[in-house]
Order: structure tokens, then C-alpha cells, then sequence
């Protein structure tokens, strides 16, 4: 499910089969690398739209998570929990981040919820051909990632 | 010189005729656009331009295969590339083309994609299985058939249009 009008009200008529959420992660600059922070929310777009398409019926995917760089990540970890309780709140069983932004790989094993954290694939100047094929490639790498998550913990 | 007499035309004639004629020029003109407005649903074409090439022919089995396909969709001002997924097989000289939307929720179905389901389509969401020819197996949480797709196939080509539901 997405964010949208369209969406929502299935989410909320349907939702106790709808108990996942996949949360982007995007990092945000202004300084030099702001052409990375572009690339990055790109590229997690993209495939969070993808892994929504597969999993519609059992995952909302919800605005992504921004924040500055500089604001350190262990100050993005405190406000991304703040985020976690209260889609717990919200009877949402299973929490996925994705992102592209390696700061979050420190502070893994201080999240409850499961981290995707995906090498960042720069779109530019990529045939549109190619492009599609390496995104499916990556999905297919994923996919069994969230099946798994559902069989351990239906 | 000719006289005034001898003309064909008196000048109260010439002023109706040229009068009917260009009053009726704008009574064209308003009538015309308004009876397009009209009768346009008649005149819409039946949008054979809907129709997306997705397979060869001699690519098909009997086992479904996934093909992608893509088309712009414009909605509004933005247009967009729409990517969408078919599962189409081939029984004799019958194609069948399934959408893979679970017909529960919207997950994308996969065809073998589970060892204890063998040939049936199943839905790794909330376990929705589908018999080959898209029929939900009961007792699982779709309540209809997965959608099948417009066929028409062209000189070896298939072309795939809007899904449908089978019931």
C-alpha cells in the first residue's frame, strides 16, 4: 500500500493482513556530497516503489525518513525510534528500513527492526534497459529476505 | 457602361443572398463544434493503439512464464513508464496470459514459487494459491480468479491489453 488517498482506506478496512512497513531512509545534504544524497534518494525510491509492488497487499510503504548528515546518527537513531513506536502503536508487526547511507550499518544492532542496507547503484546516465534489469536483480536478491522475515515471525 | 436595369441581380437580391450566406457561415460555425461535442463517444476510436507487444510466440510453453512489459501512462500532465507483469502459457493453440495481482490485496504472484504448491500460482503475502488457468483454490484468501489479459496475437507477436476479470 502506498501513501496515498487511494491506498490508505484499504489499509485501514484490511488491516490485519496488512502488518509490514517499509520505511526509506534518506540522507540529506546541502555541502558536497548533495549529489549523493540525489543519487541515494533515487535509487532507495526506486526500490522501495519496486518492493511495494510485490508485496501490496501486505506492505505500507510510508514517507521516507530524512535528516541531515550532519546531525549525527545516533540523533537520527533516537527520532527514527520515535518513529518505530509509534507504528508499534499502530499494530504494525514488522518494520523494514531501507536505505543506502552506510552510517546506519553502526548502529545496526541497536535497532529492534530488521536494516536493509543496499550499495548504492548510480542511475545516471544508465540506459533505461539496464537500469530495469539491474533493479529486477536486486529485487529478486531481496524478496527472500522479507519471506523470511514473515516465516519466522508470522 | 451598363445601366442599372439590365442587371441579373436587383441589389435587394444580392443583399439577401450574401446575407443568407454568411448568417449561415455562422450558424456553421456555432452548430458544427456543438454537435462534435455531441456525438464524440461515437466518434472515439476503439484505442487498437492499446495493445502492447510483450512475446514471441515461439517463446511460450505450456509451463506460464513471466514476461514484463512496459508503456507510458500519461495521467494528467505527468507521464509515466508503467511496468507490468504476465504470466502467459500456451495449451495447444490456446494463450492464456494471467495477471499476476493476487486478487486478496495486490501482491505479485509467482508461478512453482513454493516447494509444498507444486504448479499452482502462490502468493507469499497471506498464502493465496491459484491452479494454473488462474482459478483460486479455496480455502485461501482470494476470493476470485486472477485477472487475464486481452489477447491478440500478430504475425507471431503477442499483443496484450487491459486485465480483465475472468468472472
Amino acid at each position: 500500500m502506498k501513501w496515498t488517498t487511494e491506498d490508505i482506506p484499504s489499509f485501514v478496512a484490511e488491516k490485519q493482513y496488512i502488518d509490514t512497513a517499509l520505511v526509506p531512509l534518506l540522507p540529506i545534504n546541502f555541502d558536497n556530497s548533495i549529489k549523493q544524497s540525489a543519487a541515494m534518494a533515487e535509487f532507495i525510491t526506486v526500490m522501495a516503489a519496486e518492493i511495494e509492488r510485490q508485496f501490496h497487499g501486505r506492505m505500507l510503504l510510508t514517507p521516507p525518513f530524512t535528516y541531515l548528515s550532519e546531525e549525527g546518527v545516533q540523533a537520527s537513531k533516537e527520532r527514527l525510534e520515535h518513529w518505530q513506536q509509534q507504528m508499534k502503536g499502530a499494530e504494525i508487526k514488522h518494520i523494514i528500513f531501507l536505505t543506502a547511507d552506510s552510517e546506519w550499518k553502526k548502529v545496526e544492532n541497536e535497532l529492534d527492526e530488521m536494516l536493509i542496507w543496499m550499495p548504492l547503484v548510480p542511475f545516471e546516465n544508465m540506459d533505461s534497459e539496464y537500469k530495469k534489469q539491474i533493479i529486477s536483480e536486486q529485487i529478486k536478491q531481496l524478496l527472500p529476505l522479507v519471506v523470511n522475515k514473515w516465516k519466522e515471525n508470522p | 457602361m451598363v445601366s442599372e436595369k439590365n442587371h441579373n441581380v436587383s441589389r435587394r437580391q444580392f443583399l439577401t443572398y450574401t446575407l443568407t450566406g454568411v448568417g449561415g457561415f455562422m450558424a456553421a460555425g456555432m452548430i458544427l463544434p456543438m454537435a462534435r461535442f455531441a456525438i464524440d463517444p461515437v466518434l472515439q476510436s476503439a484505442g487498437a493503439g492499446d495493445m502492447n507487444a510483450v512475446a514471441d510466440v515461439s517463446e511460450l510453453t505450456e509451463e506460464p512464464q513471466r514476461f514484463d512489459f512496459s508503456y507510458e501512462q500519461v495521467d494528467g500532465w505527468y507521464t509515466s513508464e508503467v511496468t507490468e507483469t504476465a504470466w502467459i502459457y500456451q495449451e495447444g493453440d490456446n494463450i492464456t496470459a494471467l495477471s499476476p495481482t493476487c486478487t486478496h490485496l495486490g501482491c505479485t504472484v509467482n508461478w512453482n514459487s513454493n516447494e509444498s504448491y507444486q504448479n499452482q500460482f502462490f502468493c507469499p503475502c497471506h498464502g493465496g494459491r491459484f491452479e494454473k488457468n488462474g482459478t483460486n483454490v479455496p480455502g485461501t484468501p482470494p476470493t476470485e480468479p486472477l485477472h487475464k489479459y486481452e489477447i491478440e496475437v500478430r504475425d507471431g507477436t503477442v499483443y496484450l491489453g487491459k486485465a480483465n476479470p475472468q468472472i
